[in-house]
């Protein structure tokens, strides 16, 4: 479907690339009038001290000083019912004004494309401000045998992986293994991913992920010191929305998609269960934190988000900062992701049928 | 290592710095005093403004509030009876009755100075973690968790007063309780009819809130006058001095208890204050007091908190996996201003290491006198009517309460839980069982099958979990011997005195009383949750069972007394008090139709009304208290419906 792009297209577009330098100041001018001197209320559906949480209060100060007009942001956490309570009010209170803003992950995601009770919002009706990546690194302790993944098959050990649970953000990693047909143990109902890389530290589990900022400074040490060795990420998508690219961060490490392929004498992956593991690692890892605004929320307002990711991914004290926090991913502009977020949340009939069996029946999941 | 401790102190000594920490000390002592806030709240508040500044003075600011919060919220829970945390629960059991003795010197000078010793020990064990915890948080797996959770629950049921059946009823329900929502270790939702709401269970600060806050507040309310008939003696501080000295190893136990179960990962300090109470007053030779204003487990728990929220760093600083609730947004800040955690941390940012060391050693002494200058300032309240008191205290833990869930319902829980709460005092049934069951549920149910996925039966045989095994048997062994002999001796007097003990009952008149009242909502609780639990999947039905049953069994015992005996409870039913009730619920009951400071300000002018002698200055003061809570939930940022 082709479709003429409208002239506010354009211009944020000029802009976020940061390239058009004559038509920047136009738009900046139109945002300014937006935001000046206002208030953008985020609520965070999580308890203080979360990725979710940790994530949205790095990137506010950056949003406050790249957004034209410098609005201030006001920050609640409405934790409760595994974020379902606090998305829920966002769509009670979210007026289309351009001032509210739910900053989630795929816990908010997953119950919604699950239809599961007590979910009041509209996730597809929302439009999409801003999301980062959240990306896994899943390494095996030597003691397993594995040294590459050529390995993965053929452990000298039972493969023992420890998770919080099959609904959360194990979901696409325990996709992945089914896709690999990896014969992994998963012991689930862990407190968290530090937990979990405690347990992993003891020998009591062998097989493990932990999200990239975690990797780079708490396992690579690992690594060096031989105790752990690292296998694959989840990937990314390519300009096509298939998630075949390697991580943006960890790029030495090959995705999951390419392990399939190592695996299975080059065949592409394909079917339900590569479906699902596309959506699944597209709303945990790649858009792992997304800010969502209602839906009648006025152009001006998301463009003017438009021109801060462009600006915030070249601030020198965002990418020094961002290393350390995020794990260095860019800020995504809404712009650019919203039409693979919304394929990922509108997943075709068949995959949403798979995923309910795979939970149900592999993991006794009630939905 | 001492030179980059000598380098730490001059930086925290920089006038800026210094400021901060200050700064951060009068913030956690308000905070502290405020219901459901707690150091997770203190934390979450000066997050933002912390990170504004440069790592230093931002975390001298932070621990400067965590290492307040638990000294100062002991003043609410000695002079109101109002445990703002549930870590203060035991204080507001012990610590207010010795202030309506009219001990609440003794009781602050005591808790104030137990509080700073369970600091100072805090920030010692810190130190000497650094090169010695690395080790100790990899001994602690799953198994060995679950077991100390168990040493938890056993020295919680040695909380029971007079009557063994009580106790167990009450922890077994509060066990049972803490199994809404979702099952850790398998996917399904238990109890939770539906509603989102029920999700995750019942929030902690609502449940302690509830039974404590709102019940106490009740009863004063019905009974009218101050809470302190007489001046509150804060003279006697010097006794409260004391006190712990007399009862140095009390406050040494429980510091230890709290460092153990600071350094063990996310257990926050509510476990270890109730573990650390439960200790002190099982182990007690005596225990007449108990419950009743005994100062040991009073110093024992305020000990306890303390050292747990300054140890919660040891896991955050070595493993950067947070060692509590408070010691999580702290980890945050620190992935903020660009430090990574983790055993090379330590070693590489000693200066850093030391500064937090400091700040906490500094914010534990200086918290304490800071808080004992406040306490004859705010002692005064005491005197007064209760009502007057009462008004902005219900304001606040309406507030408080709001803060867990952010729902309309989080009033209807903390009524619910206040009803409870209530019924059990007049019933003279223990509450701290009930919460020690209630915060252990998940520890014990998560662990439980973790260990067992991880090592089938065999995590039995490890080390440290036989030592464990053998520590709770001891327990159980010495318990039950000396309630025998209690028993004997109790027999041999009623032998000597010569009267039958009880003379049959003539007249069968059925007498309602709060017990059975009770007694027959507990047994709808657990008949049903048994009902529902046998349609649950094996691994998401054996604790509810396990605490159900046994619960099931105590409250046949219970109300088979209740029954046996009939005796009509005297001043029953408190019609005051009943009245209370219902123009709080009332209030509550409003809040959706006229909004929260319109139902609170009405609420208030009634209450003011009656409980009071303000007759028309009830308006203007209520309208202040009202301003006051609005201007309060702006400042932290509450969203009020």
């Amino acid at each position: 479907m082709k479709q003429q792009p409208s002239r506010r297209d354009v211009l944020a577009y000029g802009a976020a690339a940061s390239v058009a330098a004559t038509l920047g100041p136009a738009c900046y001018a139109q945002a300014a009038d937006f935001f000046a001197g206002k208030t953008i209320d985020v609520i965070v559906p999580f308890a203080a001290g979360g990725a979710a949480d940790v994530t949205t209060r790095f990137v506010a100060p950056f949003l406050t000083k790249h957004i034209p007009g410098n609005p201030n942001f006001n920050i609640t956490n409405l934790g409760g019912g595994g974020s379902i309570l606090g998305a829920n009010q966002f769509e009670k209170q979210g007026k289309g004004d351009g001032l509210t803003i739910l900053s989630t992950t795929s816990s908010s995601a997953f119950p919604y494309i699950l239809k599961q009770k007590g979910v009041e919002y509209d996730l597809s009706s929302k439009r999409v401000a801003y999301a980062i990546a959240i990306g896994p690194v899943v390494y095996a302790s030597p003691a397993t045998g594995i040294q590459s993944v050529a390995d993965l098959k053929k452990p000298k050990t039972g493969l023992v992986y420890g998770g919080i649970g099959a609904t959360a953000s194990d979901l696409p990693v325990l996709l992945a293994f089914e896709l690999l047909g990896l014969d992994v143990k998963t012991v689930l109902g862990f407190q968290g991913r530090g937990p979990i890389r405690l347990a992993f530290e003891r020998g009591e589990t062998n097989f493990d992920f932990q999200f990239t900022s975690v990797y780079l400074t708490q396992v690579k040490p690992q690594v060096e010191a031989k105790k752990a060795v690292p296998l694959f990420t989840g990937g990314s998508s390519a300009a096509n929305g298939k998630f075949t690219e390697r991580d943006p961060v960890v790029k030495e490490l090959p995705s999951t998609y390419e392990v399939f392929k190592t695996l299975n004498d080059n065949k592409e992956p394909s079917g339900a269960v590569w479906g699902a593991y596309e959506m699944a690692s597209a709303l945990t890892f790649e858009y792992g934190v997304t800010g969502w605004m209602p839906a009648g929320t006025p152009q001006a307002a998301l463009d003017a988000f438009s021109v801060a990711a462009a600006k915030i991914n070249a601030d020198p004290d965002f990418i020094a900062k961002g290393e350390k926090v995020t794990g260095g991913y860019k800020l995504q502009d809404g712009k650019a992701i919203k039409k693979n977020v919304k394929a990922a949340l509108t997943s075709n009939p068949e995959v949403v049928q798979y995923l309910t069996k795979f939970l149900t029946e592999k993991y006794n999941v009630k939905l | 290592m001492w030179e980059a401790a000598g380098a730490a102190l001059i930086q925290l000594f920089d006038p800026f710095r210094i400021l901060m920490l200050f700064t951060g000390m009068l913030a956690g002592g308000i905070i502290g005093m405020l219901p459901g806030l707690g150091g997770i709240g203190a934390l979450s508040i000066l997050l933002p403004f912390a990170l504004k500044l440069d790592p230093f003075s931002g975390l001298a600011l932070l621990l400067g509030a965590t290492g307040i919060v638990y000294t100062s919220d002991t003043i609410s829970a000695i002079l109101f009876g109002t445990p703002t945390s549930a870590s203060s629960g035991p204080t507001a059991i012990e610590g207010f009755a010795m202030a309506r003795r009219g001990e609440a010197g003794r009781a602050l000078g005591g808790a104030f100075l137990a509080s700073m010793i369970g600091g100072l020990i805090g920030a010692v064990v810190l130190t000497l973690s650094i090169p010695i915890a690395g080790p100790l948080v990899l001994a602690l797996g799953s198994a060995e968790l679950l077991m100390l959770a168990l040493v938890g629950l056993a020295y919680a049921s040695g909380l029971v007063g007079g009557s063994p059946a009580k106790g167990l009823l009450s922890a077994a329900l509060g066990l049972f309780l803490g199994t809404v929502g979702v099952a850790p270790s398998a996917p399904e939702l238990r109890y939770t009819f539906g509603f989102p709401y029920l999700l995750d269970g019942f929030a902690l600060t609502i449940v302690a809130l509830g039974l404590f806050g709102v019940a106490e507040i009740i009863v004063m309310l019905g009974q009218g006058g101050a809470i302190a008939q007489e001046r509150f003696k804060l003279s006697g501080w010097m006794d409260g001095v004391r006190d712990v000295v007399r009862n140095w190893r009390v406050v040494s136990m429980g510091s230890i208890i709290g460092v153990i179960f600071g350094i063990i990962p996310a257990v926050g300090a509510t476990a270890s204050t109730w573990i650390a109470y439960g200790q002190a007053t099982s182990t007690a030779k005596d225990k007449s007091m108990v419950g009743k204003g005994d100062p040991r487990g009073m110093l024992a728990a305020e000990g306890a908190n303390n050292a747990t929220i300054t140890t919660d760093l040891v896991p955050t600083l070595l493993f950067a996996v947070p060692g509590g609730p408070a010691a999580a947004v702290f980890l945050g800040a620190l992935f903020v201003y660009g430090y990574f955690p983790g055993p090379r941390f330590v070693a590489q940012n000693l200066d850093l290491m030391f500064l937090i060391v400091w700040s906490s050693a500094l914010a534990a002494i200086i918290g304490a006198a800071m808080c004992f200058a406040a306490s004859p300032w705010i002692a005064r309240l005491t005197r007064i009517d209760f009502g007057l008191v009462a008004a902005p205290l219900i304001a606040v833990i309406l507030l408080g309460s709001f803060e867990a869930k952010k729902t309309v319902i989080d009033f209807v829980t903390l009524l619910g839980f206040g009803v409870i709460g209530w019924l059990m005092k007049r019933a003279q049934w223990p509450r701290a069982p009930f919460l020690v069951g209630f915060v252990l549920t998940d520890p014990i149910e998560r662990n439980f099958w973790l260990a067992y996925q991880l090592h089938g039966w065999s995590w039995l045989k490890f080390p440290i979990v036989l030592g464990l095994i053998v520590v709770v048997a001891i327990h159980i062994f010495v318990t039950a011997r000396r309630a025998l002999h209690a028993r004997k001796a109790r027999e041999a007097a009623a032998a000597a005195a010569g009267s039958a003990p009880t003379a049959a009952v003539a007249i069968p008149n059925f007498a309602f009383n709060p017990g059975i009242a009770l007694s027959l909502a507990a047994l709808a609780v657990f008949g049903g949750g048994i009902w529902l639990a046998l349609g649950y999947a094996p691994d998401s039905r054996l604790v509810p069972l396990l605490a159900a049953i046994p619960g099931l069994g105590a409250t046949l015992l219970v109300l088979f007394h209740y029954l046996r005996a009939q005796r009509p409870e005297p001043g029953w039913p408190p019609l005051a008090e009943i009245r209370q009730i219902i123009l709080l619920a009332a209030c509550i009951a409003a809040i959706p139709f006229t909004g929260f400071i319109p139902a609170l300000g009405i609420y208030l002018v009634v209450l003011l009304w009656i409980s009071t002698r303000l007759r028309f200055w009830s308006l203007p003061y209520a309208t202040a208290v009202t301003a006051a809570a609005w201007g309060l939930s702006r400042a932290f940022n509450i969203p009020l419906p």
